[in-house]
């Protein structure tokens, strides 16, 4: 038998799926370079900007603690305001995300309206958020609290509502089948399914916001972030570096404290 | 009275798929009955418009004379409960929590959605995981039991509603040989002692001349054989189970051989 007799007696493959791939690459460099000429953006400048700024970093090598317990007060201040933005979040989106997964909704109309209001507080940014308060509310914590909540309500709520509708089927008809309504279904089949992840989507909630909590302070909502922007604009470069040395070290606590929260809960 | 009629019922997915053609047929209230069938023959799917899991494309399904319709499912379904091949209980609740489950539809949801349950709730939980020889797990995570206690927890659940009709949806399909015998030694003890009606979808033809009252045998979506286990011959059984298009089957010769 010869190689010839080989080939021939090969069973035909049914015809080879298309791979797109290559398209998809070549299309995205070819916008990418398209981006770089329409906004003339240069590298040009970046490499001969290098030494300026390490000149502008270099400022900032000796960090000023002298007032060490004032900046643990603010942060402290910053960590509070985060902690209620989330708890807010939390609190609309355990009612909100049940009406906004497709396989618990009661009806279709309460459905699109969950969808919809949740697509709306995500598109409404925080810093935005957090100066409309501020003129309504005056200074302080209370209105950044607020700008977390409503922003971060979008995100968890559509997290949540994702977690739910992949609640294994089997386990919703073993509950439906006993005759439980929404309420029940929810309770039932829907949050002890899904118990881990939604811990996850708010603790990953609760990190965002403490960084976040430190920006809003730029605009007026107290804490942390106040400091931060007096000290830059006094160029007092010793005492920012400090401050921002404070939040790194905060966001590393809160990411090892939640990985390890997370690994507890089996 | 809760016999089950199921009046020229047929059920087309939204695929396209004819899951059943024209099935008529009546399922008296206090027997055993076992629904046998290739896959794809629409057992499955006859089990579930009993329960309103489904609805039918056309026809009608009543238990007791009250048709099983949309606005009615929460009355229908708390007395007519359903218990699963992959047992569909709620993996992180306590077992005594899954049981507690069965007594949803009798309650509001003002207490239950914070799992507080009545005293009585309780004692009909405490009877039922009894019943089924699982009171020392009641506190245990439904998913760190055995297959063949999780199906025990479901068809506790399943009593826990104090049904007038139980389904099974081949219940043993995933147990070993030991823990099927015991799930269907006690789905028989249920219809003998509580005199509810039960339905059960099975794979094992075997289990179905032991256990059953009646047979409905079932092809293509169309009841092809109904009558007691002992009319079960060879000829008939080749009728349900045979496969369109292939005339000299020797899987089939080779499967029921020791049928």
């Amino acid at each position: 038998m010869n190689v010839h007799d080989l080939n021939s007696a090969r069973p035909q493959l049914p015809p080879k799926p298309r791979n797109p791939m290559p398209v998809w690459v070549a299309a995205t460099l070819a916008m990418l370079w398209l981006i770089v000429w329409d906004l003339e953006i240069s590298f040009e400048t970046l490499a001969y900007g290098v030494e300026d700024m390490a000149e502008y970093f270099s400022r900032y090598r000796q960090p000023d603690f002298s007032d060490l317990s004032r900046y643990l007060e603010l942060m402290g201040i910053t960590l509070a305001t985060a902690l209620w933005g989330t708890v807010f979040a939390l609190l609309v989106a355990f009612f909100l995300a049940p009406l906004a997964a497709r396989n618990f909704a009661p009806n279709p109309l309460a459905y699109r309206i969950a969808r919809e209001t949740l697509n709306f507080m995500r598109a409404m940014p925080d810093l935005l958020l957090a100066l409309i308060f501020v003129a309504a509310l005056g200074l302080g914590p209370l209105p950044g609290a607020l700008a977390l909540g409503v922003h971060t309500t979008g995100f968890l709520g559509k997290f949540l509502a994702e977690s739910l509708e992949r609640v294994d089927k089997g386990v919703c008809e073993g509950v439906a089948s006993t005759g439980a309504d929404f309420p029940q279904m929810v309770m039932y089949a829907g949050w002890p399914s899904i118990l881990r992840e939604a811990l996850g989507y708010v603790l990953y909630i609760l990190d965002r916001n403490v960084r976040m909590a430190s920006v809003l302070g730029l605009v007026g909502a107290g804490g942390i972030g106040l400091a931060l922007h007096d000290t830059l604009r006094l160029f007092n470069y010793g005492q920012s570096a400090a401050l921002i040395l404070v939040i790194l070290a905060t966001i590393l606590i809160i990411d090892y404290a939640s990985a390890w929260l997370r690994g507890r809960l089996g | 009275m809760s016999t089950i009629s199921i009046q020229s019922v047929s059920k087309c997915y939204q695929n396209g798929f004819e899951a059943l053609k024209n099935v008529n047929t009546e399922i008296h209230s206090g027997s055993f009955t076992v629904v046998l069938g290739p896959s794809g023959a629409g057992k499955s799917t006859l089990l579930r418009l009993i329960n309103g899991l489904e609805t039918p494309t056309t026809g009608a399904v009543r238990i007791g004379g009250e048709a099983v319709e949309e606005h009615k499912l929460r009355h229908i379904r708390s007395r007519v409960a359903m218990v699963f091949q992959q047992f569909n209980l709620v993996d992180r609740l306590s077992v005594v929590t899954n049981v507690l489950t069965g007594r949803l539809a009798q309650r509001s949801w003002v207490g239950s959605v914070l799992y507080l349950f009545r005293g009585e709730d309780m004692a009909i939980a405490q009877r039922v995981l009894a019943r089924v020889g699982l009171t020392d797990k009641a506190w245990s995570r439904a998913d760190k039991l055995s297959g063949g206690q999780q199906q025990r927890v479901g068809i506790a659940r399943a009593l826990a509603q104090q049904p007038k009709v139980i389904l099974a949806d081949e219940p043993v399909a995933s147990l070993d040989p030991v823990s099927s015998e015991e799930i269907m030694t006690l789905l028989r003890e249920i219809c003998d002692r509580d005199g509810i009606t039960v339905v059960v979808n099975l794979h094992q033809v075997e289990l179905a001349k032991r256990f059953a009252d009646r047979v409905i045998g079932m092809n293509g979506g169309r009841v092809v054989f109904d009558g007691p286990p002992a009319e079960l011959s060879q000829q008939t059984l080749r009728t349900i189970y045979q496969r369109e298009g292939i005339e000299d089957d020797n899987s089939l010769d080779l499967a029921l051989a020791y049928a």
